[in-house]
């Protein structure tokens, strides 16, 4: 779908500098969970450079640690050990002001599970990130309805989430994800719940962010079609990344690729 | 690089909203932890009406059993009054228990009361015949002085002529008249002994106590039942909460919005409960006393006291029993919250 490139300037400023910079660093990261006696080490050393604009992909099996390396680097936990920096900023330093603030605005997140407010419609769901950092709501209502615009959802803004299909609750979640201009977006097994063309849409809509508008795609998932189109794929096992790769070096039809 | 700023505060009506549309979806679970606020403030309400109610009941029985009383002590000095006229000298307005045993003089068929001085509000047509002052004794089985006013020291002579015995009675204790020549006086109010109103002061004490103590237990209870309901419903929003969370709100606003939904629970409950209590108290002595002697009994002053009373009570234990849910909600780390399961 054609997008307004004048638009989308004022909606996503450029970042004034040329070529890749590191927009996420993780250095030695250690994750350990104490429940009673029992220690749970999720991660044990990871270390990766995410550079923005790129478009990533995190694989690995249940209980690789990936979900936890996915909240370090998205702001949402804090490491045991080792340093996370999000734009060049220690996570480990900010307190919970700051943190709130990096989630508001520098970071956009997409679950699984769309995580939608049941009881807003899929407008005041995209304008709620919006009212957190603090704009007004006439401002707020037309970038809320510019953003549903670009995934897609254009003609059906007052509707509940429960109103929507799956394909369109997660357009819904992306939207909400892009409403504060974010520099990254997290995507948590973003097609995971979606039929295959559906989910083909949602990839697509993702390059073109990607394209378009220079954000940085993180995404942990299991789906080849997303592999695909990744930039590069990281292997996550036992709490430590074992291999990163671009996917024209990759096998897909490899016995052993999981 | 930009640099990271600390994350605004919002305005409270960004929390309103919050609340507003959770209780729109969520009405069942709202009204079940508005009627654990209903109940414990209906509860509080009918028992302080209650009291008002009993306090205005016993007073008019008091009321009615000292007019009798005196009437008896009348009757000791006199004989009976049926159909017997008595002089009443009127030293200014009558207080209740004097109107009282104007009202039971009536009743017992005394055939009429010679009446000099103010004549009471409610002058009940022949029964009260009013003469000039020498004339109030014509007649009289004896002579009631009552009222609020001094006793004239002189004039008793005249006041007595004609009159069939020479009886002065006083509803109240009037030094001039303890001695007068010739005449018997007596004094119709009760002497109260000490230990009397000692036994009275200590019964009431000890029925307040009684009720103080159930009224704290229930308004636990009320405390109890509230933090439960609105734990569950923590527990069942984590995945809402870890959402707001991640989109930037900060544990005080987390925090606020439970707040918020306490003080409106508080307040609406406490509203309801308060009407509850009143009109289940009322209905209840109804019953037993009577509509008229009921609603007679129900000082607004009283009402609106216990009411405001209540309110303050309902807001107060709503918002209290909010604090421990409220702080679990804000010290949700959002990646917990953010599981596939709980």
């Amino acid at each position: 779908m054609p997008l307004d490139q004048h638009k989308l300037g004022a909606l996503f400023p450029a970042s004034g500098e040329a070529g890749r910079r590191c927009i996420i660093r993780a250095v030695d990261v250690r994750k350990t969970y104490r429940m009673g006696a029992v220690e749970t080490h999720a991660l044990r050393g990871a270390t990766i450079d995410i550079y923005q604009g790129e478009y990533l992909s995190i694989m690995g099996p249940s209980g690789s640690g990936k979900s936890t390396l996915f909240n370090m680097i998205g702001g949402l936990a804090k490491p045991t050990s080792g340093k996370v920096y999000i734009d060049q900023v220690d996570i480990a330093h900010l307190d919970h002001n700051e943190l709130a603030w990096l989630r508001c605005r520098k970071i956009g997140y997409v679950f699984q599970t769309y995580n939608l407010i049941q009881v807003m419609t899929c407008l005041e769901n995209v304008m709620l990130p919006m009212s957190f950092a603090g704009l007004d709501s006439e401002e707020a209502r037309d970038k809320a309805m510019y953003i549903l615009k670009l995934v897609g959802l254009g003609h059906r803004p007052l509707h509940k989430p429960a109103e929507l299909s799956g394909g369109q609750q997660q357009r819904c979640a992306l939207a909400r994800s892009l409403a504060n201009s974010p520099d990254i977006i997290l995507a948590d097994e973003p097609t995971a719940n979606l039929d295959m063309h559906t989910g083909e849409e949602m990839i697509e809509l993702f390059a073109q962010l990607r394209d378009e508008l220079g954000v940085t795609i993180i995404s942990a998932t299991h789906d080849l079609k997303m592999l695909k189109r990744s930039d590069r794929i990281l292997w996550i096992e036992d709490g430590r990344i074992v291999r990163a790769a671009k996917p024209s070096d990759v096998d897909f039809g490899a016995g052993d690729f999981h | 690089m930009s640099t990271i700023q600390n994350q605004v505060r919002l305005p409270l009506s960004v929390a309103f909203d919050v609340v507003m549309q959770g209780l729109r979806i969520r009405l069942g679970r709202a009204i079940v932890t508005l009627m654990g606020v209903v109940l414990g403030i209906a509860f509080l309400m009918s028992i302080l009406t209650g009291q008002t109610i009993r306090q205005g009941v016993s007073r008019e029985a008091d009321l009615r059993a000292e007019g009798k009383r005196m009437l008896s002590f009348l009757t000791a000095e006199v004989g009976p009054v049926e159909r017997r006229t008595l002089g009443v000298v009127a030293l200014g307005p009558l207080n209740e228990m004097e109107q009282r045993l104007v009202g039971e003089l009536r009743s017992r068929k005394v055939a009429r009361l010679r009446w000099t001085g103010p004549l009471p509000e409610r002058a009940a047509g022949d029964f009260l015949q009013p003469v000039g002052d020498a004339a109030v004794g014509q007649g009289a089985a004896a002579l009631l002085v009552m009222g609020d006013g001094t006793a004239p020291d002189a004039g008793w002579e005249a006041r007595l002529a004609g009159a069939e015995q020479r009886v002065v009675a006083t509803t109240r204790r009037l030094q001039s008249l303890s001695v007068l020549p010739g005449v018997v006086t007596v004094c119709l109010e009760r002497e109260w002994q000490p230990d009397e109103v000692a036994t009275r002061t200590a019964a009431a004490q000890r029925l307040r106590f009684r009720t103080g103590w159930i009224i704290v237990i229930s308004l636990l209870v009320t405390v109890i039942g509230i933090c439960n309901a609105m734990l569950m419903s923590v527990t069942e929003r984590f995945r809402e909460i870890g959402t707001m969370k991640c989109l930037g709100a900060l544990s005080q606003f987390v925090r606020e919005v439970f707040f918020i939904e306490a003080c409106l629970m508080g307040f609406i409950g406490s509203f309801a409960g308060c009407l509850f209590g009143i009109v289940f108290a009322a209905a209840a002595y109804s019953v037993s006393f009577g509509v008229g002697l009921v609603l007679a009994s129900l000082s607004p002053g009283a009402l609106l006291l216990h009411s405001v009373l209540s309110l303050t009570a309902g807001v107060i234990l709503a918002v209290v029993a909010a604090i421990y849910p409220a702080s679990v909600a804000s010290r949700m780390v959002p990646a917990t919250a953010l599981r596939s399961t709980i």
